[in-house]
C-alpha cells in the first residue's frame, strides 16, 4: 500500500485573489510580497535625515493605497533589509509618500547613498492613527521633540488641511540645536495659515539662532489654551514626552486625550515577530499611537 | 469524534504507506545523554524501525517543521537597474508521526498567532496544511507540568492520536484525511472493553504526574510581582544564550536579516528565530536597548508566556513540556520560578 | 546595485601573515563556489598566497596572525600607515591565538622547548590592536568564508557591518545539534560569540572559544554550571585561555 499525501497549495485559496490590501488585516495574503516604489525625490533636510518621496509603480496599487495620520510602512531595500518608517505626509496625497529618514543602521545608510529613480519597496500601512476625528471641534496641541516632527507632520497636514473642523491650533517643536530643526522651509507656511501658532525652541543656540532657547516644557508653560477643550499629540523621545504629557496633565488635560508615538525594533509590523513588545503589547498592531493613560499601563513604555 | 482500533502491525503498514513516497518525521534515538538516557530528537526516519515511540521526551520541539529555525521569505532577484521578489511557501506533504499532547497544544497555539491572528501567515499555514500529524499518549516525562497548564490532553489540532493499550491502539481520529488512512489498513470498531481500556490509560497518566505548578491567577500574580526580587535571583543566573526559546514549542518570536550573493544578483530575506532572552532581542539602530538587564529580559519571557499570551488568548502560552528548563544549563526553569513568586507573595 | 543607484567601490585590498599558520587567508581562496566574484568584488594587490603581485597602493589591509617579533612590529607599522582600514583577520590577529599559549613559559624555556639549541629571536604574543588601532576585528579560527564575504560586501558598498551579539548555542539549537553539556563534555558556547554556524559541537567537539565573548557573557554562572558538572577550575580555565580572547584567571581584562 503507498499513499501519497495531498498537495495543498494555499494560494489557491479564495483570499489570495482579492487585491493585496494592508488595511484588511484578517485577509490571507501574501504578507511578505512589497509593493514596487520609486524614489522619486530625495531632499536633505539636516547633516543626518533625508527626506524621501516615495511613489508606487503600479498606478491601481498606489490609488488603493491609503493611511491615516500616525500610521507607519515597513520599507524595503531589497538586499538590505526591511525598516519601519511613520509616513510623514498628509493621507490625501495619493501621488506618493513621504518618509524622512536618519541615518542610524545599515539600512538607512543604504537608503542614504540611494539615488533618485531608485526601486525600493513597500508594505502597509500598518498600526494605530491619531484619532483625527474625535477630535473635532477641539483645540489641537501639536508638540514634537527632535525626529518626533517626522511622525507629526502627518496630523499637522490633517489638521491644516481640515482647519476648520478644530479650534485653536498650536505646533510646538524643539530640537537640542538650531541645525537638527528639521522642516524648516515649512515654518514660514504653517506660520501664515490663520488660526495656526507656530512656535520653536532650541536647547543650545548657535550665534545665529535669534528664537526661544530652553526645554520645550518652557513653550507649553507660556502656553495659553483651555485644558478642559484640547487634544494633544506628542511625538519624540520617550524622555521628552513623559514630561511634556505630565506638564499637560498637571495643567489639566485629561491623559485619554493625549496621544503620543513609541518606537521600537520591528521585522514584521504585523503582530508576528514580537520584537516591537512592550511587555506583551505590540507596538506595530497595538500601536505606535497609544493615548497616555494606556502608555502609562504598559511597564517598559516610558 | 470518531474512534477506532488499529493493530501495532496495521500502524506499521499505514507508516510504511506513507513513507512510500512522503517525508516522515518522527522521534529517533540520537545519543545517549550524560546521565545514561537516550536523547531522542524529532528527524526524518526512512523506515518504520528507526521511530522510537516509546521515548519519554524531545531536546528540541517538533516547531521547526512549521516555523523553522531559518526560513527564506523572499528572494529578490537583480537585473540592472530593476529586481523582482519571489516568493515560495513549502507545499511538500509530509507527515510527522508521534507528537505528544503538549507538542500538538502547542501547534494549537501557534495556529491562533499565525493562523487566526491579524495577518494571518501563508508561510506557516502552507506548512500547517501539508502536514500530516499524528499523536500519541505517554506517561509523564520528568519534569513536565503539562497537566498544570491543561496542555496533556488534546482533542484536535491532530489527523490521527493514538493511545497505546498493549497490543494495539486506541485511534482518536481528527481529520478525514486520518479516517482515510486508517481505512487504509485492517482496523476495527471500538468495544467496550477498548473504551474502559482507554479511560483507564487516561486515569493512569492523569494520576502519575509528579511535577505541578500553581497556575492559578498567575497573570494578576505577575503584575504584582513586576518588581519582585525574584526576577534578580533568576535574572542573574541567565546566560541569555536563547536555548530556552528555541526548546521551546511555542516561542515563536524572529529577527530579519538580508543577504546578498557575492556576485550581487540574489538577494534574500531570511526570517530567524530568536529569543526574548538574547542581548539584542530590543536593541535599535543608535545602539539604545529597551531591555539591556538579564533580569528584565527574562522576566519578559515569563511575561509573555503565562501573562501576555494569556490576555490575548484566554490561555497561557506554554504547555508544560519543561524543555526550557532541562535545556538550561543554569537550571531557570518554570516550576520552580513560579513557584519562587507564589513564594514571594505569601512572604 | 543599479536598482539603488549605487556603484560597488571595489576597494584595493592587502593581504599580510605575521605568526600564525596562514590558515585564515587561505580561507580568503576558499568556497571556490564564489571565489570568482569574491575576488571580482575587491582588486587584490597583494596576496602572496594566490597573486605575485606585490602592490602598496592598498586601502584595505587584511592581517592575519600575532605580533611575535620586532621586525613584525616594524612591518605592521608600516601596513597600517598605508591603510585607511587595518582589518585584524583571524584568532591570532584578533586576541593573540594559540600563541600566547608560549607566553606560559619564559623566552628562554619556550626557546629551548621548540628549538633547541638553535634560540630564535621571539617576544611576549600581542595582538595586532595591542600594536596598531584596528577598524574592524574577525575573529575565528580559522575565519568563516561565508561571514568574511558578508563583511566585504559592506566593505564594498561601505556600510557598518554588525557581528552576531548572542553566544553560540542558539545556532547549535538551530542546527539541531544535541548540547555538549548534555553529552557530559565541556563548552564554552555559551559564552562565545555567535557567527561561526557552530560546526565544532555539531561534529562532536565542545567549542573552544575562537571567536571570543559574545556580548555581555555570563562569566559567574557559567563557572557555577560547570563546577556543578564536575569540570575542574584547571580544565576551564585552560579552554579558556586556549585562543586568549576571553580574561582568565591573573590576566589582564582583554578586549
Amino acid at each position: 500500500m503507498s499513499t501519497e499525501l495531498h498537495r495543498y497549495d494555499i494560494t489557491q485559496e479564495s483570499d489570495f485573489l482579492q487585491p493585496r490590501d494592508f488595511n484588511r488585516k484578517t485577509l490571507l495574503q501574501h504578507v511578505d510580497q512589497v509593493f514596487r516604489a520609486q524614489i522619486t525625490n530625495i531632499i536633505d533636510l539636516t547633516s543626518e535625515e533625508k527626506l524621501f518621496h516615495v511613489r508606487l509603480v503600479k498606478d491601481h496599487q498606489r490609488e488603493r493605497f491609503t493611511f491615516l495620520p500616525g500610521q507607519f510602512v515597513m520599507l524595503e531595500v531589497p538586499g538590505y533589509g526591511e525598516i519601519p518608517i511613520s509616513i510623514s505626509s498628509a493621507p490625501t496625497n495619493k501621488g506618493y509618500l513621504e518618509l524622512c529618514i536618519r541615518k542610524v543602521g545599515r539600512v538607512t545608510s543604504v537608503l542614504h547613498k540611494a539615488r533618485r529613480g531608485a526601486l525600493v519597496g513597500i508594505r502597509g500601512p500598518f498600526g494605530t492613527s491619531f484619532p483625527m476625528e474625535k477630535m473635532r471641534d477641539h483645540s489641537v496641541l501639536l508638540i514634537a521633540g527632535g525626529l518626533g516632527l517626522a511622525p507629526l507632520r502627518a496630523p499637522i497636514f490633517h489638521v491644516t488641511e481640515n482647519r476648520t473642523n478644530y479650534d485653536q491650533v498650536h505646533i510646538i517643536y524643539g530640537t537640542r540645536t538650531p541645525d537638527q530643526l528639521l522642516f524648516d522651509y515649512q515654518y514660514e507656511q504653517w506660520r501664515r495659515i490663520n488660526g495656526v501658532n507656530l512656535s520653536i525652541i532650541v536647547e543650545q543656540p548657535d550665534e545665529a539662532w535669534t528664537g526661544e532657547v530652553g526645554l520645550i516644557t518652557k513653550l507649553i508653560d507660556d502656553l495659553d489654551f483651555d485644558p478642559a477643550n484640547t487634544y494633544a499629540i506628542v511625538c519624540g523621545p520617550p524622555v521628552m514626552f513623559k514630561f511634556v504629557c505630565n506638564q499637560l496633565s498637571t495643567k489639566g488635560v485629561p491623559m485619554h486625550r493625549m496621544f503620543v508615538s513609541l518606537e521600537r525594533r520591528m521585522h514584521c509590523g504585523m503582530g508576528k515577530c514580537c520584537r516591537c513588545n512592550i511587555g506583551s503589547t505590540y507596538t506595530c498592531v497595538d500601536g505606535p499611537v497609544f493615548d497616555y493613560w494606556s502608555v502609562m499601563n504598559l511597564k517598559e513604555a516610558i | 469524534m470518531l474512534f477506532k482500533i488499529l493493530t501495532k502491525d496495521g500502524f506499521e503498514q499505514l507508516v510504511d504507506g506513507i513513507l512510500e513516497s512522503n517525508e516522515v518525521i518522527g522521534p529517533k534515538r540520537v545519543a545517549t545523554g550524560a546521565n545514561g538516557k537516550p536523547i531522542h530528537q524529532y528527524l526524518p526516519v526512512t523506515s518504520f524501525g528507526e521511530l522510537d515511540l516509546d521515548y519519554e521526551t524531545t531536546e528540541f520541539p517538533a516547531k521547526t517543521y512549521f516555523l523553522p529555525y531559518r526560513e527564506t521569505l523572499s528572494t529578490f532577484h537583480f537585473d540592472e537597474a530593476d529586481w523582482t521578489q519571489e516568493i515560495r511557501y513549502r507545499i511538500q506533504p509530509r507527515a510527522i508521526v508521534g507528537l505528544h499532547a503538549c507538542d500538538i497544544n502547542g501547534l494549537l497555539k501557534l495556529d491562533k498567532v499565525f493562523g487566526r491572528d491579524a495577518f494571518p501567515s501563508p508561510y506557516y499555514l502552507s506548512r500547517r496544511r501539508n502536514t500530516l500529524v499524528v499523536g500519541i499518549d505517554h506517561m509523564p516525562c520528568e519534569g513536565g507540568f503539562c497537566q498544570s497548564v491543561d496542555a496533556h490532553v488534546v482533542s484536535h489540532g491532530f489527523d490521527l492520536f493514538l493511545t497505546d493499550l498493549g497490543d494495539r491502539y486506541f485511534v482518536s481520529i481528527g481529520s478525514d484525511r486520518g479516517f482515510d488512512l486508517v481505512g487504509k489498513v485492517e482496523n476495527r470498531e471500538v468495544s467496550e472493553d477498548d473504551t474502559h481500556a482507554y479511560l483507564a490509560v487516561r486515569r493512569r497518566i492523569s494520576d502519575a504526574f509528579k511535577t505541578h505548578v500553581r497556575t492559578q491567577n498567575l497573570p494578576t500574580l505577575l503584575d504584582l510581582e513586576f518588581d519582585s526580587p525574584v526576577w534578580k535571583r533568576w535574572g542573574d543566573k541567565c546566560l541569555s544564550c536563547g536555548s530556552c526559546a528555541m526548546a521551546c514549542p511555542t516561542c515563536y518570536c524572529y529577527g530579519v536579516n538580508e543577504e546578498v550573493s557575492m556576485d550581487f544578483t540574489v538577494g534574500t530575506k531570511v526570517k530567524q528565530l530568536h529569543s526574548c532572552n538574547l542581548v539584542d532581542f530590543a536593541m535599535v539602530a543608535g545602539d539604545h536597548n529597551f531591555r539591556p538587564s538579564r533580569e528584565s529580559r527574562l522576566k519578559y519571557r515569563y511575561y509573555h508566556q503565562h501573562r501576555g499570551f494569556a490576555e490575548a488568548y484566554d490561555e497561557p502560552k506554554c504547555v508544560g513540556c519543561n524543555r526550557c528548563g532541562r535545556v538550561c544549563l543554569a537550571g531557570i526553569n518554570p516550576p520552580e520560578v513560579i513557584a519562587d513568586l507564589h513564594e514571594e507573595d505569601r512572604a | 546595485m543599479r536598482y539603488l543607484g549605487i556603484e560597488p567601490i571595489r576597494p584595493r585590498v592587502g593581504v599580510f601573515s605575521f605568526t600564525c599558520c596562514e590558515g585564515c587567508v587561505l580561507q580568503l581562496a576558499n568556497k571556490e563556489e564564489t571565489l570568482g566574484p569574491f575576488l571580482e568584488a575587491i582588486q587584490v594587490v597583494n596576496f602572496r598566497e594566490i597573486s605575485t603581485e606585490k602592490g602598496a597602493d592598498y586601502e584595505i589591509a587584511l592581517v592575519e596572525g600575532s605580533i611575535s617579533r620586532d621586525d613584525e612590529v616594524e612591518r605592521l607599522r608600516q601596513i597600517r600607515d598605508q591603510a585607511k582600514v587595518l582589518v585584524a583577520l583571524g584568532t591570532c590577529a584578533v586576541f593573540g591565538g594559540v600563541n600566547r599559549l608560549k607566553d606560559v613559559f619564559s623566552p628562554q624555556e619556550a626557546n629551548r622547548i621548540v628549538y633547541g639549541d638553535q634560540s630564535r629571536e621571539t617576544a611576549p604574543i600581542r595582538a595586532v590592536h595591542e600594536v596598531v588601532p584596528v577598524d574592524l576585528s574577525i575573529p575565528g579560527c580559522p575565519i568563516s568564508k561565508v561571514e568574511l564575504e558578508r563583511i566585504v560586501q559592506h566593505v564594498a558598498l561601505d556600510l557598518p557591518w554588525q557581528f552576531p551579539e548572542y553566544p553560540v548555542c542558539v545556532e547549535c539549537k538551530q542546527r539541531f545539534t544535541v548540547c555538549m553539556f548534555d553529552k557530559g563534555q565541556l563548552c564554552l558556547g555559551p559564552l562565545t560569540r555567535a557567527g561561526c554556524d557552530a560546526p565544532c559541537p555539531a561534529g562532536g567537539l565542545g567549542c573552544w572559544g575562537c571567536r571570543g565573548p559574545a556580548a555581555d557573557p555570563n562569566h559567574a554562572e557559567f563557572d557555577a554550571l560547570v563546577a556543578r558538572r564536575g569540570f575542574s577550575r584547571a580544565q576551564v580555565q585552560d579552554r579558556l585561555s586556549f585562543f586568549g580572547g576571553f580574561p582568565t584567571e591573573g590576566s589582564e581584562e582583554k578586549p
